[in-house]
Formats: structure tokens, C-alpha cells, sequence
């Protein structure tokens, strides 16, 4: 690879603005609750699992101290890609971006961790399967109670993601049955593939852009103009990621389905039913829905709406929120470090006394419920939509 | 090099030591301008049993040491190539809140502020709430370099919190110093002026050459009832150092702070005016804090002080912000600027401050062409006032990606240092790149530090090359 092809080179400006001031990993002056900021530093043990620490060795790359190698790859490949570093640059820097320039060299490299290098394969990964399970494509609608809203002409589409639609089918069902209660015009895809997340995380961003220009052509045909998604990931590819790809904003608008029905209770749309008995809960924000996409509020609201559900925070919450230690596909590789973060976000769950731990991210609850497993913790592990798929309700005359 | 990794394995864990090159070149800069060396090996011990055995193999290897806290100085550590780093982030315990003694004994790579924040949960605070504007200092790192903390007018320097100190020295052994250093009390180090020299002063503000600070029991005290503010304008430069002067005099700040140059002050409920400006902040009971309030404004008010928004001093005070000052939030003040800050700073008697920005402004204007020519900016020219005297910060930024303009920064930074220094200034804490500058210039006192040194560290293992103590500096 020549200099003039490595995307790192063309940011040098922004590696230059990095002050090293440890912002980036260093929470503890939020108090000792808050140490922990960065799951990759916290298992790495070394300030190269850190931001910081890959400013560093971008910086190296760029001014020719170092070459791309095993390495690197693994410093920055073991990165949950919760944007925790970014949310308290000093500088206000997108740290993520320079992570995402290594990625893409690397990967033009042959650089990819081994089980990432699998997983995205055309040749039996995701390349060739569609979804990052490596399932039949056409059992990806298995979950469906019935076909009929199945490639119709529709306002909304729900966009059901790999692991709604083959690990974790009741969210599918949940989120479905949510959108008819709220009322919405919604439409499912049939040939729906992965929405091109893990190719971003593998440094792939052409793959991932022919993966979301898949379905865009598919929303055109439904007459889409607004896409409904459950899982973070997915709502971010088609919210930011196709703009940041492409040059040019979505041709639909994404949303949540907790933005989606936050909105519909505050105009007094829906109800919600009294959960019994009195319960307390406590939410983990997901990285991408947080962090990445400022979606803080409307589970939140939502929770608060619930007769009978008392809501405690976590001492680490919202733009301070802990990774569970799932993204980035990090699973593949770094499954120990995962480990490590699903451990510690359950405990400080745990702590809290709640009975509940609720998320609005099927990966993130996937993980939570795993490290609970594992944990032994007594908190139930649920998605959000779990829980509002039982309370919500449309109005009735009287309401 | 094996061996050595090895060794410190065998110490700390094999976990805790990389000598891989993707590790070792993430530790040759802190936030300053000047690269330093690459390290040979790092090592994180946990334990101050695990320090002292570090340095006696250092001894044993002929190998120097440099103590790595958070790293987060503007000046440039100066790490030697091929050392081995200690890494005390691992050390950051809370080992004791003493409040009937009131001090806090903490490990030496806690986080200044978040010591202060668990402190605070029980309506308690440090003695000072920390250095300049990064939240990331470590407790050893604020105290070996005794740096210049928020509170400076009322509270003093970083080092006048300290009670007592657990220290490494280059030899390996372990030494405590004021009432701790008496193994009959050594649980309680509740007085440094005890049994004695003031052994702690030798190492407050030595930057870690003359042993490895590994505990500190510094002094805390009740959160004061009220917090108060004053945001003042001036037309000129001397009448805001006049005021300032009165203030110190009538000791009514508890922190002072002299804005000038650089952006400047925006918005708030009255149009910004003049050159220079004060922030005032005062802690104290409600009615003593509203008396020295009153002061404050009375002072200010003549030497022709113009009262500002102080919503944008109390912001500062509670974030740390220097764009604070401005009234400007952070991301305005901080954000595209591809520039590093290579900062200058002395500390002058307060009516030199006059004379300080004079040179300064003359400065800038003999030099306008080069400023322009490397796109140097001014931040700004802040001077926190301590009890009698002033401590200047000059912060000009230089786009560290030119080359040239790097190499011009730091032949600014020199020129700064040499004016001060030569007249009426004196720099706080001195790392590597800054001795050479100062150290020539304290005559007697500085062949004293190298005997020190040569004493006690005769391997030249503690952090060689920061104050240029060693043989043929």
C-alpha cells in the first residue's frame, strides 16, 4: 500500500489537534464510581488500547514511525466502538474517525483479526449469507405471525436487523406489535439483508454502502419515506452512516421505535397499562443509540410513563453510560474483553437494586443477558420493547 | 532486554510489563510540544513494595526509571530513550479519609479531582481543587510538580496541602516524612513541620529525581457554606493589576483571576469592556462570603472596574474551562484547532504584571510578520494571583504540523522564558525542557540540587535529564 492510499494519511490534520490530555479513557474525576471509561483499556491494561494511545500510534503511522502491522491491529480492532473517548474529548475530536481510517487500511492489508476476516467473507461470512449469523436468508421472517405486511406499499418500514430476526425473534415480534398498537403503516422486507454495520467495523465502507443501497432500493419500491428500527446499529447506518459514505442524506428518515412511541405518548396517542407488582428498573444506554445518536431521552420517557416501574440510574449513565462490551464486533475476537465489560455492567447493574435491567439494543441485551448467565446476577435481562410490548396500549374511549 | 522484562515480571506480573513497540510509543509525549524518547519497557506496579523493587533493579540494570502519572503537562516530559516507564496509574487508592485529623491519605495515582469528588459526598474537599484546566492529574504527578492549582490566592500552591509523603528513593527504600516518618504515629500523618527538616519539601515540585513519590496524606477541610463571584472589565492593564493588588491586600479572593489578550469576554447581561478583566471567586460562610463580596465590588469598582456577567466565573470555577473566562463555551474555545500549546509561565510580583504584558504586546508587535507567517495565535495571557504575587500563564498556540512553525513556537516559548526569567520571574515546576533555561540561573542553589542528587541517586536512575542535575549538565 502506498502512502497515497492510506485513508489515516489524509486525516493528519486531525491527529495533530489531539491534546493527550486522557480525557478520552480517564473518568475518574467524575469520582471513583466513574473510573472506568474505556472497556479496551480497562482489559488491555495499556494506553494503546486507548484513545489517546491510538492517537498515538495514528500519529506514528502518519509521520512514519511505525507501519501497520499485527499489532495495531489488534489495538485498534479491540475497540467496542462506544465512542465513550469522543464523548469527552477535550477537543471535541471524532475520535472514531481515525479509528475507522486504521480500520480500512488494515483491512486493505489483510490485516483483520482472523474471525472478523471470516465473518465478513464473501466466500461463507456475511458476504455470502446476508447476515452476520451466517442463517438461510429465508428464515430471516420466520418470527412473522402471518405475511400480510410483508413487502407492501407502506408509509414505514420496519427494518428487523440480523439479530432480531434470527437470535432474539420475540424482539422482532415485540417491536412489530408495538408499531400496530402506535397505530403506524408499516411494511416488513422480504429480501431485508444485513443493514452494513459490521462492515464498517471491519474497515469496509464500500461493502457496507452496497449493503445499505440494497435496502434503500427495496424502501423505494415500498414507497418508504421513514424506516422504524429496533436496533441502534441498524437506525445509525441508515440515519448518518449512508450520509458519511455517500456524500448524500438518506432518502428516508430512520427512527427508533422507543423515538417513535415517545412521541406518540407525548401527544397522548398511547397509554400505558400499570406494570404489577411495583417494580424498579434500570437502563442501559446503548453506545449507538447514546452516545452516537443522542437518543437518551425517549426510553427513558417511556420507562417514567410506566405505572407501577420506579427508574434508577446507574452511577455511569447516559453520555457517561458503560459499554456492555459488545460493539465493534468485538466478540469475534476479543471475546475475554466482552466478557469483561458484560461482567462489570452487570454488577454496577446490580447494584443499583433494581429488578430489571432494561436496554433498547438487541446486541446490548443479548450481551447483558449472557454476562448475567455468567454473573449469576438476580436482575432480569430485558429489551425495552419486552417490557412496553406488554404495556403499551393505544387510547380507549374514557382514557 | 529479555532479562529485564522478565525481571519485571517477576515483580509485577507479567500482565503489567509490555515492551512491544505499539505499547512503548503511546508514552513519548505529554501534552506539551516536545517529543521524548521511546521507553524500553513499561511496567504498571500496584503496590509501593513493587516500586521499591523496581528501582532496586534499575540500580542492578544501570537502567533510568521515568514515573508516568497521567502525563498531562504543557511542557514536554523529556523521557529518556530506552528507560523503563513506571506506569503508578495502578496505585490510585483511597486508603484513608482522616476527619478527625483532617487529611486524606491517598496512593500516588489517584485523580486529583476524584479524590476531591469522594471527599466531596461526605461535604468535604482537598485543601486545593486541583491544577490549572485538566480534570486527569494524578494526585503524585500534581504534587512532584507542584503545579499551580484553582484557589491559589486563599489556599496557596499544590505543596502546602501536603501533611506527609511516602517516597521511594533511588535507592529503593522507603521513607515517610513529617509526623508519619515516626513509626510510632506512622498511621497518622496529621503534621509535616514535625521531627525535623521538612523532608517533604525536597521532593514537592523535584518532578520525581530524587525519589518516587508513592503516598500522600494531604490536608482536607469542610466545604464552605457559600460560593461567590465578580466578573469585573478594566480599560487598562494596570488599573486591573491595581485592583488585583488591593484584593490581595484586603486577602478578600479566594481565587483571582487577571484576563488579557486573546478573545475576548463575550456576551452576558452587560457589553464586555475594556483590556483587562478580572474573575473573582470567594468561598467562605454565607456572611463572611458576602462581606468580601462587597469588598470585591467596592475595590473593583475604584479602580474603575465595569461589573461583567459572573455567571461566566462561577462557569469556570465549576468546570475548569479556560473559555469559561470568555464567557464562551468550551466547544468554541477548544474545538478546530489543530494547535499545541507550548506554555510559558513565571511567577512575578504583582505589580511586575504590568511590565510582563508590555513585553509581551511589544512582542507581539516586533514579531507580527512571523506570527502571521506561521499562523501563531494568542490564546491568551491569564495571571492567577496567589496571596502577595502573581503567577502568568502565557499560552500561544502554534500549529504543531508545520514544522517550521513548531521550531518557531519553541524559539518563542524560549524567548518568553529568558525575558522573565532574566528579570523578575521565576518558573513553578521544571521539567526537562525548561532546566536549561532556569537552572544556570540559580547559582549556589542549583549546585545544592545536583549534590542531592549526586547523594542520593548516584546511579542517575530517577528520571535523569529533567532538572539537569546530572554529571556534565
Amino acid at each position: 500500500m502506498s502512502d497515497e492510499q492510506r485513508a489515516i494519511d489524509a486525516l493528519k490534520p486531525i491527529i495533530y489537534q489531539c491534546n493527550r490530555c486522557a480525557h478520552c479513557f480517564d473518568l475518574s474525576w467524575l469520582g471513583t464510581d466513574s473510573r472506568e471509561k474505556c472497556p479496551a483499556y480497562r482489559w488491555g491494561h495499556f494506553e494503546s488500547y486507548t484513545g489517546r494511545g491510538r492517537f498515538f500510534l495514528a500519529r506514528g503511522l502518519v509521520d512514519g514511525q511505525i507501519e501497520y502491522d499485527a499489532e495495531i491491529a489488534a489495538r485498534v480492532f479491540a475497540c467496542t466502538e462506544c465512542r465513550g473517548c469522543a464523548e469527552h474529548c477535550f477537543k471535541y475530536l471524532s475520535t472514531t474517525d481515525i479509528y475507522e481510517a486504521m480500520k480500512e487500511d488494515l483491512a486493505r492489508l489483510g490485516l483483520l483479526p482472523p474471525n472478523m476476516a471470516a465473518g465478513l467473507a464473501d466466500e461463507g461470512g456475511l458476504g455470502k449469507y446476508h447476515n452476520v449469523y451466517e442463517a438461510p436468508h429465508d428464515e430471516r421472517l420466520a418470527w412473522l405471525p402471518d405475511t400480510a405486511r410483508v413487502d407492501q406499499q407502506a408509509e414505514v418500514v420496519f427494518f428487523v436487523g440480523c439479530t432480531s430476526a434470527y437470535a432474539r425473534q420475540n424482539m422482532a415480534l415485540d417491536t412489530y406489535n408495538l408499531l400496530e398498537k402506535a397505530g403506524i403503516s408499516f411494511t416488513v422486507l422480504s429480501d431485508e439483508w444485513c443493514c452494513g454495520h459490521p462492515y464498517l467495523a471491519g474497515g469496509m465502507p464500500d461493502k457496507a454502502a452496497e449493503y445499505i443501497k440494497h435496502t434503500l432500493a427495496l424502501v423505494k419500491q415500498a414507497g418508504g419515506r421513514q424506516m422504524a428500527f429496533n436496533c441502534p446499529g441498524c437506525q445509525r447506518a441508515f440515519r448518518d452512516d449512508y450520509n458519511k459514505l455517500t456524500g448524500r442524506p438518506a432518502p428516508v428518515e430512520a427512527f427508533s421505535v422507543v423515538e417513535l412511541l415517545a412521541d406518540r405518548l407525548e401527544r397522548g396517542e398511547l397509554c400505558m397499562e400499570r406494570y404489577r407488582p411495583k417494580t424498579t428498573v434500570t437502563y442501559h444506554d446503548p453506545c449507538v443509540l447514546g452516545r452516537w445518536m443522542g437518543i437518551y431521552e425517549a426510553p427513558r420517557a417511556l420507562l417514567r410513563a410506566i405505572p407501577g416501574i420506579n427508574l434508577v440510574e446507574m452511577p455511569r449513565n447516559r453520555r457517561d453510560g458503560y459499554c456492555c462490551g459488545v460493539g465493534g464486533m468485538i466478540r469475534w475476537d476479543f471475546g475475554e474483553m466482552a466478557n469483561l465489560a458484560g461482567a462489570d455492567r452487570i454488577a454496577e447493574a446490580a447494584a443499583t437494586g433494581a429488578e430489571i435491567l432494561l436496554s433498547a439494543c438487541p446486541a446490548c441485551v443479548m450481551q447483558l443477558q449472557q454476562s448475567r448467565q455468567k454473573a449469576k446476577a438476580r436482575l432480569k435481562v430485558m429489551d425495552i420493547t419486552e417490557l412496553l410490548a406488554q404495556q403499551v396500549r393505544p387510547l380507549r374511549a374514557g382514557d | 532486554m529479555s532479562t529485564l522484562v522478565e525481571d519485571l515480571a517477576a515483580i509485577c506480573g507479567p500482565e503489567y510489563v509490555s515492551d512491544r513497540l505499539v505499547d512503548r510509543i503511546c508514552h513519548t509525549r505529554d501534552c506539551g510540544p516536545n517529543p521524548g524518547g521511546v521507553p524500553a519497557v513499561i511496567v504498571r506496579p500496584r503496590t509501593t513494595a513493587q516500586v521499591s523493587e523496581i528501582v532496586r533493579l534499575a540500580n542492578r540494570e544501570r537502567t533510568p526509571i521515568f514515573v508516568w502519572g497521567r502525563s498531562s503537562t504543557f511542557i514536554g516530559h523529556g523521557i529518556r530513550e530506552g528507560c523503563i516507564l513506571l506506569g503508578l496509574d495502578l496505585m490510585n487508592a483511597v486508603e484513608k479519609m482522616d476527619f478527625d485529623n483532617q487529611t486524606v491519605t491517598v496512593q500516588t495515582g489517584a485523580i486529583w479531582h476524584a479524590v476531591d469528588v469522594e471527599l466531596g459526598k461526605r461535604g468535604w474537599e482537598l485543601h486545593v481543587p486541583g491544577s490549572g484546566g485538566m480534570f486527569v492529574c494524578t494526585v503524585g504527578g500534581s504534587v512532584a510538580y507542584n503545579s499551580v492549582p484553582h484557589g491559589l490566592a486563599e489556599y496557596g500552591m499544590t505543596g502546602d496541602g501536603i501533611v506527609a509523603l511516602e517516597v521511594v528513593l533511588p535507592s529503593g527504600e522507603v521513607i515517610y516524612t513529617g509526623t508519619a516518618a515516626n513509626r510510632a504515629s506512622a498511621d497518622l500523618g496529621f503534621e509535616r513541620y514535625a521531627n525535623g527538616p521538612d523532608l517533604a519539601g525536597l521532593f514537592i515540585g523535584s518532578c520525581g529525581v530524587f525519589g518516587i513519590i508513592t503516598k500522600v496524606t494531604y490536608r482536607i477541610r469542610q466545604k464552605p457554606e457559600a460560593e461567590r463571584f465578580a466578573f469585573y472589565g478594566f480599560d487598562s492593564v494596570d488599573g486591573a493589576v491595581d485592583a488585583a493588588q488591593a484584593l490581595q491586600r484586603r486577602q478578600v479572593p479566594t481565587h483571582l483571576v487577571q484576563v488579557f489578550g486573546g478573545q475576548r469576554p463575550v456576551g452576558g447581561r452587560f457589553k464586555p469592556s475594556g483590556e483587562a478583566f478580572l474573575h473573582i471567586v470567594i468561598r467562605d460562610g454565607r456572611a463572611a462570603a458576602e462581606e468580601r463580596l462587597a469588598a470585591a465590588r467596592s475595590i473593583c469598582s475604584a479602580f474603575n472596574g465595569i461589573p461583567l456577567d459572573e455567571k461566566a466565573t462561577e462557569r469556570y470555577w465549576v468546570h475548569h474551562m479556560y473559555s469559561w473566562l470568555r464567557n464562551t463555551p468550551p466547544e468554541v474555545y477548544y474545538s478546530d484547532r489543530p494547535y499545541t500549546c507550548p506554555e510559558a509561565s513565571a511567577f512575578v510580583p504583582t505589580q511586575r504584571v504590568k511590565d510582563a504584558i508590555r513585553y509581551l504586546l511589544d512582542y507581539e508587535r516586533e514579531h507580527a510578520a512571523e506570527f502571521a507567517q506561521h499562523g501563531i495565535r494568542i490564546k491568551a495571557y491569564d495571571v492567577y494571583y496567589s496571596r502577595n504575587a502573581a503567577f502568568l500563564w502565557i499560552d500561544t498556540l502554534f500549529p504543531e504540523l508545520d514544522p517550521d512553525a513548531w521550531q518557531y513556537g519553541l524559539k518563542m516559548r524560549a524567548d518568553y522564558s529568558e525575558y522573565l526569567w532574566s528579570n523578575y520571574g521565576s518558573p513553578g515546576g521544571i521539567l526537562a525542557p525548561l532546566a536549561p533555561h532556569i537552572m544556570p540561573k540559580l547559582g549556589g542553589g542549583y549546585d545544592l540540587m545536583k549534590a542531592i542528587k549526586r547523594t542520593l541517586d548516584p546511579n542517575g536512575i530517577l528520571n535523569p535529564g529533567i532538572l539537569g542535575l546530572e554529571a556534565g549538565q
